[in-house]
């Protein structure tokens, strides 16, 4: 194969033309870096919601009523807890708190903190809190967005919330949970339920909602169906519903994308496209094909390598400005988060085939036209 | 459409797949009008012309062959991903038999990369001889590739389009572990005596590369590739699983398993391919074509250190057999 | 030894557009034999030399060379036979301007699997014979007329050709450089290759160190007029 006359040939041409092929390498990464960087991200926001869907209650059951959804009777609790198979079955108070001037909301979550919680990323911060000292008073710990927000606004580790009767009610900030697991909390506020009930004026006997488990897969029908026999106002929502609407948050701006993938592989053809008679000094065609062939794979491969550290750079060291927005949303609290690296060799070779199967198709013909040029013709 | 052609690793499949095939599909076409008008001791233009565009075919090909290779591992790394969506499935193995395309698709597969693989040591055999004796030949294959190729693509879609994310299938256990105490091993063989087979068929074929006999070799080998299969799948696997009842070809892909299983079929197929194909290329080029014994020796020999190892490191380790 | 037997070369056969360029060509050029192909251009010189190298087909007729027909030789064997026997210097010198004088001449040795050091090996002498050495790293671009030539020549030696083509070796040369050229040809002759020179320049005619002289027109060889 390419003995060392050939390979010292090769990157002879590649450093002889550099300014001509450092111009596709430019913009080959640019693209492979925007891929890989949507690619990257997408696969964190996949690895950290799946993080928090086990987290999850198997089943979340709340009442309907003219299809809005409304509080529910704290008798269903023990309902529930008499179906067989069921295991540690929660109450849920929360809600969303609006603030108007703004158009923004955080989400407020009571805990029973004395209680086992279903959720195990509450579970952590409920573990790494003392309790004695936060249930000494009315506090609330609250999420990075939410705390970056009250700085902005100049509340000094408090927030006077009113309730529905125009009373306010000052709650101090006991701590903030940390940035890794922003994803999904970014917005919230954890506070005592009874606080949380007087905030919304919630009855005292009502919750928002019931989570529980059914550790035995097998058992889930049998369990829907004995559920929607106990109410006819019932609705249930299942683990395995979310975990599919989570998946496949792909999509990208694909027409820049192609764009200029376009422009690239036409810039390309070009360069590759030297006039000169390989041919007339004892070249073969497969000898010429051979040196193309290597001249595109090198570029593509070089490429390769620098978008994907560059995206890497970007998105894990830089936390992805401006694209991350794309993908959470910004309408809501700034979302800052700090994504965890998830980067496997499959993710890798997907950007690989997706980037370099069609330049390589693309020029392939092109490549096989110079070949086989007539020696007479490329001399002229 | 069904939402598995959301997932990021189907599309680009289908993507790689759907751009080679118009690579495909114009070399032949290009092929069709080559067999037709070839006649090499013309010295009309039209023939020059001809010998050229057989250039632009064999590039083409060569291209799809890299690419099919490449694939195949993707296929299979795409495939173990959507076992997250597809309801039981723990592995690639639930995927596949998720409906009946599944298994075709991956035959008709690996039988495609062992074609071209084949097409590609006849065009070097006939670019080197001075008047191209297995035009015919390789352009006759090449359209059987071609056919292959469509069938193949084919599959890709209704396969993907057919799996259901609602319908649970079985996973790798129940495929590929004993019901009912039936013994899911052809011939009513045992494990022993399969064993017995595996290391008898290796020796066959290495004996075959070293001595040139292309005959015995192309027999041993194609033993070979179906005992190593099942030793592979009943006896090998467990070791590499540690866990004597997972009996699975497909989850050794899985990083747990530190993506061995690419290595195993990898070598496994390398080896057999070369050994097969020693019969068929010394017809065409009337001798021996000596790298294949040299690669069919390499590869069959790494396979077989390699499966051996996990059940002697375990051995060592535990002190015990499974 | 090179033996033309009834060579016809059509362009465009068929054709509104068909060009018959070469007819009838028989010829017979010994080892060691030099040749000159006088001829105005368009006489179809350049095509008899490209089909001698094997880099164009004849219509009909064959080429032998050494007792082996190269017409009809595939691509890859016709490629061998041009890197290992032909040395071919062009009009225009078809050089890489980008790259230096040493890697334009081990261009031609690239398919031929050698080492690196054979490679150098061969350049370097070939340069010494072609007078360029002093030149060998410096980029075709900034070189003159001339030494460009001389670029061309030791490139078309580094191969150690029997046979060398020259299509119109001294057409973009003023008269010193011509003469510099046919004093290196002389040395070739006494190597004992085999030269053939297409041109239409009196001064390869007025060194008289030629075997023969044919004249071409209109695609027919004839004798001198």
């Amino acid at each position: 194969m390419a003995n060392s006359t050939f390979l010292r040939f090769l990157l002879l041409l590649l450093y002889q033309y550099r300014s001509k092929h450092a111009g596709i390498a430019v913009i080959s990464s640019l693209i492979v870096a925007l891929l890989s960087a949507v690619l990257f991200i997408s696969q964190s926001i996949q690895a950290e919601t799946a993080l928090q869907l086990k987290a999850q209650p198997d089943f979340v059951v709340q009442r309907i009523r003219a299809g809005k959804r409304i509080d529910v009777p704290v008798e269903w609790l023990e309902e529930i807890q008499e179906i067989n198979g069921v295991s540690s079955v929660t109450p849920r108070v929360y809600g969303e708190y609006y603030f108007s001037p703004r158009e923004e909301h955080f989400l407020l979550f009571g805990v029973d903190f004395f209680d086992e919680q279903s959720s195990k990323a509450i579970e952590k911060i409920v573990q790494e809190t003392d309790l004695r000292k936060f249930l000494s008073k009315e506090q609330m710990i609250v999420g990075d967005g939410v705390k970056k927000f009250l700085q902005e606004h100049y509340y000094k580790g408090f927030y006077n919330f009113k309730n529905p009767d125009g009373e306010i009610i000052k709650v101090p900030v006991y701590s903030s949970f940390d940035k890794e697991t922003n994803i999904i909390s970014n917005d919230m506020i954890i506070m005592p339920m009874e606080l949380l009930r007087s905030i919304f004026a919630m009855d005292e006997e009502t919750l928002t909602d019931i989570a529980f488990n059914v550790p035995n897969e097998a058992e889930w029908d049998n369990v829907l169906t004995k559920l929607h026999l106990l109410h006819y106002d019932i609705r249930v929502i299942t683990k395995e519903e979310i975990t599919k609407s989570y998946h496949n948050l792909f999509n990208y701006k694909g027409g820049l994308f192609l764009a200029l993938y376009l422009i690239t592989i036409m810039t390309f053809i070009l360069i590759i496209y030297q006039r000169y008679a390989m041919v007339a000094v004892g070249w073969s065609i497969k000898d010429v094909l051979k040196l193309k062939f290597f001249e595109t794979s090198i570029i593509v491969l070089l490429s390769f390598i620098n978008g994907v550290i560059i995206a890497y750079c970007y998105v894990y060291l830089f936390d992805a400005p401006l694209l991350s927005n794309l993908f959470l949303g910004s309408e809501n609290l700034s979302n800052e988060v700090a994504f965890m690296p998830v980067v496997d060799f499959g993710l890798l070779g997907s950007i690989f085939l997706f980037f370099g199967i069609p330049f390589i198709a693309a020029v392939l013909i092109p490549v096989w036209k110079i070949a086989v040029t007539e020696p007479k013709e490329a001399m002229k | 459409m069904s939402e598995i052609f959301l997932s990021n690793e189907v599309l680009i499949y289908l993507l790689s797949e759907s751009v080679i095939y118009v690579l495909i599909l114009i070399a032949a076409l290009l092929s069709l009008q080559l067999i037709i008008k070839w006649d090499f001791g013309s010295y009309s233009e039209i023939q020059f012309t001809l010998e050229k565009r057989a250039y632009l075919v064999m590039t083409i090909i060569t291209f799809a062959f890299i690419v099919k290779i490449a694939t195949l591992p993707y296929f299979a790394y795409g495939i173990d991903k959507l076992s997250d969506l597809v309801p039981g499935a723990m592995c690639a193995s639930g995927v596949i038999g998720a409906n009946e395309y599944g298994y075709p698709l991956l035959g008709l597969k690996i039988a495609t990369v062992f074609i071209s693989g084949t097409w590609i040591i006849i065009n070097n055999l006939d670019l080197q001889s001075p008047n191209y004796p297995f035009f015919r030949i390789k352009t006759g294959l090449f359209l059987l590739i071609a056919i292959l190729i469509s069938i193949e693509l084919f599959l890709d879609f209704t396969y993907f389009g057919n799996i259901t994310t609602t319908k649970p299938v079985s996973c790798c256990s129940v495929t590929f572990g004993q019901q009912g105490g039936s013994n899911p091993l052809p011939f009513g063989l045992d494990t022993a005596k399969l064993l017995v087979l595996f290391y008898l068929f290796y020796f066959m074929t290495a004996i075959s590369a070293i001595g040139r006999y292309a005959a015995t070799g192309f027999v041993a080998n194609i033993l070979f590739l179906v005992t190593a299969y099942y030793a592979v799948v009943y006896f090998f696997g467990t070791y590499i699983y540690e866990l004597p009842t997972h009996k699975c070809p497909f989850c050794m892909l899985q990083k747990e398993y530190y993506y061995v299983g690419y290595l195993v079929w990898a070598s496994l197929f390398s080896g057999t391919f070369f050994g097969i194909n020693s019969l068929p290329l010394k017809w065409f080029a009337k001798k021996d074509v000596l790298y294949t014994y040299k690669f069919s020796l390499f590869f069959n020999t790494l396979f077989v250190l390699l499966v051996s190892a996990y059940v002697l490191v375990y051995y060592l380790k535990n002190g015990v057999w499974l | 030894m090179i033996r033309i037997k009834n060579l016809d070369k059509i362009f465009n056969p068929s054709t509104k557009k068909a060009a018959h360029v070469l007819k009838e060509i028989n010829l017979q050029i010994n080892k060691g034999e030099l040749v000159i192909l006088k001829g105005v251009s368009g006489s179809g010189k350049s095509t008899l030399l490209s089909i001698i190298s094997a880099m164009d087909k004849p219509t009909s007729g064959e080429v032998i060379v050494d007792g082996k027909a190269v017409s009809k030789l595939p691509d890859i064997h016709a490629s061998h036979f041009r890197a290992n026997s032909i040395g071919f210097i062009f009009q225009h010198f078809n050089l890489l301007d980008e790259l230096s004088v040493k890697d334009n001449i081990s261009i031609v040795l690239i398919p031929l699997g050698l080492s690196i050091k054979t490679v150098d090996e061969k350049v370097q002498k070939s340069m010494e014979l072609a007078n360029i050495s002093h030149k060998a790293d410096q980029q075709v671009k900034e070189l003159s007329g001339g030494e460009k030539q001389r670029c061309a020549i030791a490139r078309a030696l580094v191969n150690d050709p029997g046979i060398i083509l020259c299509d119109e070796p001294t057409a973009n040369l003023d008269r010193t450089n011509s003469l510099h050229f046919i004093e290196l040809v002389k040395t070739l002759q006494k190597m004992g290759k085999t030269i053939v020179i297409a041109t239409h320049d009196p001064l390869f005619e007025e060194a008289g160190f030629h075997d023969s002289i044919l004249h071409m027109s209109d695609g027919e060889l004839g004798e001198p007029k």
